[in-house]
Formats: structure tokens, sequence, C-alpha cells
């Protein structure tokens, strides 16, 4: 079990460690270039619209897996709820002064652009998987398949 | 806003509802027809509706369709080139697969470096490319070395594969420096290290949030269940059940003894 758990700390050191080199690099190289100001926003915009679009990609799902249980409708009205929950939170931010909006005109046109944001980082991130995941399982499929048992 | 709602938009929300289908088993070739239709439209909404700023996503897709769909053949060829039990590919399509990845990542570098950079309106940059470009480069890289670290801790004898991952993970992060260091052909490398900040926020920030959206779905599902009832005990089975049973038994179990 102890095992187990340093593997999952080792796992996550080995997913931020290139992103914190490449930062730090970022930070200390010649150009020095600073924190970005918008970075904070930008952060943001992704947890709130990736949390909206993931709850009606969720939503979408009970709805066309709940056949085997009839449709039930109490976890429906839970994740609408957990969903407005959401929205509102977005909205109230984006609309509060400058605290979410970056280089938008208004609250319409910054929640679209986030939409848009995060179907380009989505695409981006997906590819980014297709190839990390797909080179792994090439490597393991790519070794002679060892002899476990000889015939007599 | 109307015309940007029914090229861009509708389609757009399209392409969800069409893989909700096909993956539900309702109504799997109507699903894929509905997704295909909706990202062609969403590809081409830059010429259907070319005054909306939210195409150039659109446009971006499209850009990168060639090298993407690229990567997915040499994927295939080197997973199914290799030893696997079922859909076995001839050896050779694990050179040509290895060589369709090199050459998918060599078209996104001379994008960036090269002429083949994605243009959008009078003859300018595509604004979603410097966002893409550095969100793929540290989620590859990042992802690379989860999964160098995963086949040494996980795999047996598996050292050389994680190598090799590794090295992978150090060239995708050699292409980022590079990006850092030297101008693209229409982004400088100052454009890119600023956007580097925002793309760590974005990987950072959309794990974050699809993390609390699978939360909540939890949380609510978990509710629910524990808001059931408990099932009532069936009661044991009557002596004429059992008999039925036995007499069901012996015909399946045949054979009589030599």
């Amino acid at each position: 079990m102890k095992q187990s758990q340093s593997s999952w700390k080792l796992l996550i050191l080995a997913a931020l460690l290139p992103i914190l080199v490449l930062v730090a690099i970022n930070v200390t190289g010649e150009w020095r270039n600073d924190f970005h100001p918008d970075s904070f926003k930008r952060f943001g915009n992704a947890v709130l619209t990736s949390y909206v679009v993931m709850g009606i990609i969720l939503i979408g799902n009970l709805f066309f897996y709940a056949d085997s249980r009839h449709r039930p409708f109490a976890p429906f009205v839970g994740m609408i709820f957990a969903l407005a929950v959401g929205i509102v939170i977005a909205w109230a931010l984006i609309s509060n002064d400058d605290l979410l909006l970056e280089a938008n005109s208004g609250l319409r046109a910054q929640m679209l652009s986030n939409v848009v944001h995060l179907l380009v980082s989505g695409t981006a991130m997906a590819l980014a998987s297709l190839l990390a995941i797909g080179v792994t399982f090439a490597m393991i499929t790519g070794r002679e398949r060892r002899v476990l048992f000889e015939e007599e | 806003m109307l015309e940007a709602a029914i090229w861009f938009w509708i389609p757009l929300c399209l392409v969800p509802i069409g893989i909700w289908f096909s993956v539900s088993g309702q109504a799997k070739s109507i699903g894929k027809i509905i997704a295909a239709i909706g990202l062609v439209l969403v590809m081409i909404s830059s010429w259907t509706v070319p005054s909306s700023d939210s195409t150039a996503g659109g446009h971006l897709l499209l850009s990168i369709s060639a090298p993407s769909l690229l990567l997915a053949y040499g994927v295939h060829g080197m997973i199914f080139g290799g030893n696997v039990p079922v859909g076995r590919l001839d050896s050779s399509a694990r050179w040509s697969g290895s060589l369709a990845i090199f050459v998918s990542l060599l078209i996104l570098c001379l994008m960036h470096w090269y002429s083949f950079t994605p243009l959008w309106r009078d003859g300018e940059v595509n604004p979603y490319w410097i966002v893409f470009w550095p969100t793929f480069l540290l989620f590859a890289t990042s992802l690379c070395s989860v999964s160098a670290v995963a086949l040494a801790s996980y795999g047996e004898n598996r050292l050389n594969e994680s190598i090799n991952l590794a090295v992978l993970s150090v060239f995708m992060a050699g292409i980022a420096l590079s990006a850092m260091i030297f101008d693209g052909y229409m982004t400088t490398s100052d454009e890119f290290r600023d956007y580097l900040w925002l793309a760590t926020a974005d990987v950072f920030g959309t794990i974050v949030g699809m993390s609390l959206a699978i939360a909540a779905f939890a949380i609510v599902i978990w509710a629910y269940e524990n808001s059931l009832p408990l099932p009532e005990i069936s009661p044991p089975p009557t002596e004429e059940e059992i008999k039925h049973v036995v007499s069901l038994a012996k015909n399946h179990i045949g054979g009589e003894e030599e």
C-alpha cells in the first residue's frame, strides 16, 4: 500500500516537473519573463468554463445512460443545480469589474470566447494525449513476446 | 449574431449530441453523421460567417486537421504493427507509423517557424494558434514524462521503453524551449513566452474544473443512491423450485462412467 502511494506521488511529480522546469526557465532566462498579469484570469475562466461544459456532458450521460434505472429525476435536478451554481459564479465573477474579464467587450463576449478557448485548448490536450498514450502503447506492443512456457 | 448561432454554435452543439447518440447505441450511424456534419460546419465557419470572431477556433481546427490525422494514422500503425493479439498489421506499419508521427510533428513545427502558420483575417495569424501550440507542447511534455515514469514503476523490465518515452518528453520540451528562444514566422518568442504562462494556467484550470464537475456528479449520484430504500430480501426457494433446479442440472450434467 505504501509503495502504491509513493508511485502516485511520483506520477504527479513527473506530470508537474516538466511544466515547472519550463516555467522556471521562462522566469529565470535572460529575458526574465515575469508572471503574466492575465494568468489568474485565464485560470479562473478555464476552471469555470471546463466545470460548466463538463457538467453539461455529464448531464447528457445521465440522460443517455439512465435507461436501466428508468431515468430517475433526482440526479438530473441535482446536476442541473450544480451546473446552475457554476454558471451563476461565472456570471458574477465576469461581470464584477475587471475580475475575470479578458480582452472582450462584455459578459456575453467573454463567455462565448471562453467556450471557443476551451475548444482549442481541449483539442491541444486531446492531441497531446493521443501522442503520449499512443506512443506508450506502441512501446509496449513493440517488444517481442516473451516465451513463458517451453513446449516439451 | 443569428448567423453565428446557425453556422457555428448550433453545429458545435451537434458534435457532442451526435457522439452521445453514437456511444449510447440508440442511433449509432445517425449519431456519427450528425457529429461529422457538425464538425465540418464548425471547420468551415470562417467562410460561412466571416464576421464572427469565434470562427477563428473552427478555422484553427481545420488548419491542424492534416497533422492530426497523420498523427492518428501514425499511432495506429505503430501500435498495431507490433505484437498485438488481434488486428495485427504488417511489421512495416511500425516504420511508416513512426515516420507519420515524425512528419506530423514536423508540420506543426513548420506551422510555427515557416510559412504554414494558419492565417485568418487580412493575412493575420489565427489568434488561437498561439493558444494551441504552447498548450500542446506543455501537455505532451508532461504526459510523456508521466508515461515514462509509469512504465518504469509499474512495468516489468520496461526500462528501455521508459527511456524512449523520456527522450520523447525531452524532445517536446526542446521544441518548447526553441519556441521560447527563436521567433516564429508570424509570432515572436516574446508572445510565445507570454502564452506559456497562459497555457499553464489553461491546463491547470481545465483539469481543476473538470475534476470539480466529476466530483459534483459523484456527490449527486452518491446522494441519490443513498436515498434509495434497501432492496427487499427475497424468500428462500420452495421444495418444488429446488426439485425443478435439480432436474435441470441433472439434464445438463451428462456422461456415463466408463
